[in-house]
């Protein structure tokens, strides 16, 4: 059976969202058993038969995650790294704004250029420390940005898609960078 | 006994699986096991969650298999039932035992 033949959305939700301990074996049994269950009935069945496992799986792990502090363990990780990643931020935004573009236009430009790298690192440094890191760290970057615009921190007037940029790819820099390092070390180590 | 010591009723079904499987198996086969003896569907996630918490216990103990094709070359978790854990099953099907003791024609059992 082909690999992509899976339902591949099921697979890369449970993948992100299951705790580390058991997320290999979990998802090794359900592609085990979606293989041997597509061939002896079909594959609409075998797909359904996934989801309803993949759905009613997220909440008993999650809730044993909570139970066994491992979720704390992430929390405080993904705290103690967007705290260096606002200090780092603060501190290139202070100096974009004094010595490299003063004018409030070329601001806003740079803006978006220190926010998505230092998410981009954040997001690695994250993974690197603890995977499940991760998705804590982007929550608090998606967090925050709704309550600044809420806010209207911003005194430069700014079209809704700029701020709605910082909403979206923020969060998605950070999940989305450690994933593609992950993917190119692979590569490189079988090449 | 201590608080502790009590099996849960998944906890007990669980562990019993295990042993029915010559205390040897993986979760996906656990859960068959469990649907195959009592028609229960339990998801998979949950089979997993509770064999988290008995080898937490160290009422069961885990290793990691080879991976393999089949499973898109993800590794299996052999689960192991441990003495304390039959242990725990001897305890938990006493307190039954003594608990149910004269209440069969209540309970309509023979």
């Amino acid at each position: 059976m082909k690999r992509d033949s899976l339902p591949a959305f099921a697979c890369s939700l449970l993948e992100f969202v299951l705790p580390g301990p058991y997320r290999e074996a979990i998802l090794g049994d359900l592609i085990e058993e979606y293989t041997l269950r597509s061939e002896s009935t079909s594959r609409f069945a075998a797909s359904r038969w996934f989801w309803s496992q993949a759905c009613r799986s997220v909440p008993s792990m999650v809730w044993s995650s909570l139970r066994s502090r491992d979720c704390l363990i992430s929390i405080s990780t993904a705290m103690g790294v967007y705290i260096v990643m606002k200090i780092l931020e603060h501190g290139a935004e202070l100096a974009i704004s004094k010595w490299v573009a003063p004018q409030p236009a070329t601001y806003v430009l740079l803006a978006p250029v220190v926010f998505l790298t230092s998410s981009a690192i954040g997001g690695c440094v994250a993974a690197r420390i603890r995977r499940g890191a991760t998705k804590f760290l982007a929550l608090m970057v998606m967090i925050t940005v709704a309550v600044l615009i809420d806010l209207k921190v911003c005194t430069i007037p700014v079209p809704w898609w700029y701020q709605f940029g910082f909403l979206t790819l923020g969060p998605l820099a950070v999940i989305i960078t450690p994933t593609l390092f992950g993917r190119l070390k692979q590569q490189r180590a079988l090449a | 006994m201590k608080r502790g010591e009590l099996l849960g009723s998944l906890e007990q079904i669980i562990l019993l699986a295990l042993m029915r499987l010559d205390g040897n198996a993986h979760g996906m086969i656990v859960r068959r096991e469990i649907e195959k003896r009592t028609g229960r569907n339990i998801s998979i996630g949950a089979v997993y969650a509770t064999l988290e918490r008995l080898e937490t216990k160290g009422y069961v103990s885990s290793f990691t298999g080879e991976p393999t094709p089949e499973r898109g070359g993800r590794a299996k978790r052999i689960f192991r039932v441990e003495a304390a854990g039959k242990r725990a099953l001897q305890i938990s099907e006493q307190t039954i035992r003594s608990m149910t003791a004269g209440l069969k024609d209540r309970l309509g059992t023979t």
